[in-house]
């Protein structure tokens, strides 16, 4: 192996392990250092748009507590995410229970239903449900806004419901009914405890991605329903003032309590297959 | 249903069935916007499948700390993309934190900013996409017997010959899904070519948002919906015909 691919060989030989591991660490501050930056520039004294800040304050923070505008917006965050996450844990056990126990037709075809919003880009789904929404004349509000969260969370909670299903032992099911007991109390007493680690981190990923949800909101909610991430929209577009950093930090706190929470409650590997 | 209003000429009801939604997605400014669209989903899926593999097969052979380093790439996915948008924002903008380092370096003089630049958009779609196509990456190589790659050296093959006959197709799948995984939603993004492209740089992402909200033209903003849904069909078949003949060829599956 001589001449010019030779040498390269030599030299990936050579340094692939450190050119690796460069890239690894590079990448991964490019991941972290925007993020970095905005909590940083949160308790900056000057404002948006100089870089490095004169000095630090917590000024924005007192400010982003007395927005009326602000408050609201979690308030009907939490409205929706706090309705929207609960109905989509209920029918994605349910799915998963079904999948999980039963062999029917047209499975395969259900598993794909539920997948299929995972590929198919936001903005196509957004008009579908705003075209399917405008022509029940039901218009946007915050039950269409429900009814869009489910449908944006539905798939990564069956995602993460149905592997507890497949994994935990079936005979303590059959062992239950052996002694006596029916399937709902089977289902509330033996099935539940069992599968509660997935329910619950399902549940939690369903919240947090209905509380940063943006486009589906943006295209169905219509002007009324000002979530977290329309008001954050709205300010970067047209005002930003540096309050943008601080909601901002909310968003950053919210989405790593959540994320660790059900990393631990399941573990990591499942919630980054999801 | 979004094909069905596609084809009319206006809102039900009195609405009559038309081809001119279609037609006019082939005008000039459409078809640059198309053109763009296309140009900046290529561009993005490269830029993220170089760096996304490379640091899923540094995460696989080259760190200990492998637990670490997956939540360190799945937390920023799990942050708001407006959020992770902005953030490029504060660094791109002019005497923005890019400006300053640069500056810093002595690689640029005064005030220096990227914003509304192709760049800009390419660099946002590639910071939020990287970590979604990561994942299939890292899944594919740490299903893939590493002994074969000792096996492929023993034999005398370097680094790079091993790599290219035994790992890259070994991982084709995950590489392909990974691919997949970027391109689509790559195409239809509408969040970040507003913000970090302004009027400049539209996608097709914006062309329905703009029709949707602003024009209030519907069917023109649902035929264009079709067009993004088509190019999802199109990639997700072509995916499917080239993982299944990688298959045949190399008679195994890595998944």
């Amino acid at each position: 192996m001589t001449g010019l691919f030779g040498r390269v060989e030599r030299f990936v030989h050579e340094y692939g392990v450190r050119i690796g591991q460069l890239v690894m660490v590079l990448v991964l501050l490019a991941l972290w250092i925007p993020i970095a930056l905005v909590v940083f520039m949160s308790f900056a004294a000057s404002g948006v748009l100089s870089f490095p800040p004169s000095g630090f304050t917590l000024e924005w923070y007192a400010r982003f507590l007395e927005n009326d505008a602000a408050i609201r917006s979690i308030f009907t965050t939490m409205q929706v995410s706090l309705i929207a996450a609960p109905i989509t844990v209920a029918l994605a056990t349910m799915i998963s229970y079904g999948i999980g126990r039963y062999e029917f037709r047209g499975k395969s075809s259900l598993q794909l239903l539920v997948s299929l919003p995972l590929i198919v880009p936001l903005i196509v789904v957004g008009i579908s449900l705003t075209l399917f929404f405008g022509f029940l004349e039901i218009g946007g509000g915050f039950w269409p806004t429900v009814a869009s969260h489910v449908i944006r969370t539905l798939p990564f909670a069956a995602l993460i419901i149905l592997p507890t299903f497949l994994t935990f032992d079936q005979s303590l099911e059959e062992a239950s009914q052996d002694l006596g007991a029916n399937e709902i109390e089977t289902f509330f007493q033996i099935t539940l405890p069992n599968i509660l680690p997935g329910v619950v981190a399902g549940g939690l990923l369903a919240f947090t991605i209905s509380f940063n949800e943006f486009v589906y909101t943006y295209f169905v909610g219509g002007s009324g329903m000002e979530t977290m991430p329309i008001y954050l929209w709205n300010q970067i577009m047209y005002s930003a003032t540096p309050e943008v950093n601080v909601l901002s930090v909310v968003f950053l706190l919210v989405a790593i309590v959540m994320v660790l929470v059900a990393a631990f409650v399941t573990n990591v590997e499942r919630v980054a297959r999801t | 249903m979004m094909f069905w209003i596609s084809l009319l000429d206006g809102l039900p009801p009195g609405a009559s069935f038309t081809l001119e939604n279609y037609t006019r997605i082939f005008d000039g400014i459409y078809l640059n916007v198309l053109w763009r669209t296309i140009s900046l989903t290529v561009q993005t899926t490269v830029l993220v499948t170089v760096l996304g593999y490379t640091l899923a097969y540094s995460m696989v052979r080259f760190t200990k700390r492998t637990t670490i380093v997956l939540l360190l790439i799945i937390l920023p996915f799990w942050t708001n993309y407006i959020v992770r948008m902005y953030a490029l924002i504060n660094i791109f903008q002019n005497g923005g934190v890019l400006s300053w380092a640069l500056n810093l370096v002595g690689l640029a003089n005064g005030d220096f900013g990227i914003m509304y630049t192709n760049e800009a958009v390419l660099l946002g779609l590639t910071y939020v996409w990287l970590p979604l196509a990561t994942l299939p990456f890292y899944a594919s190589l740490t299903n893939f017997d590493t002994d074969l790659i000792d096996a492929a050296k023993d034999l005398g093959a370097g680094p790079l010959k091993a790599f290219f006959t035994v790992t890259l197709p070994m991982t084709f799948n995950g590489l392909l899904a990974g691919v997949v995984l970027v391109a689509i939603p790559a195409f239809g993004s509408f969040v970040t070519p507003e913000l970090l492209g302004g009027t400049d740089q539209i996608m097709i992402g914006n062309l329905i948002d703009q029709q949707f909200n602003q024009a209030f033209n519907w069917p023109l903003g649902a035929s264009l919906g079709i067009v993004v849904s088509v190019f999802m069909v199109l990639m997700l078949i072509i995916s499917a015909k080239i993982g299944s003949r990688v298959l045949a060829r190399h008679g195994g599956s890595d998944e």
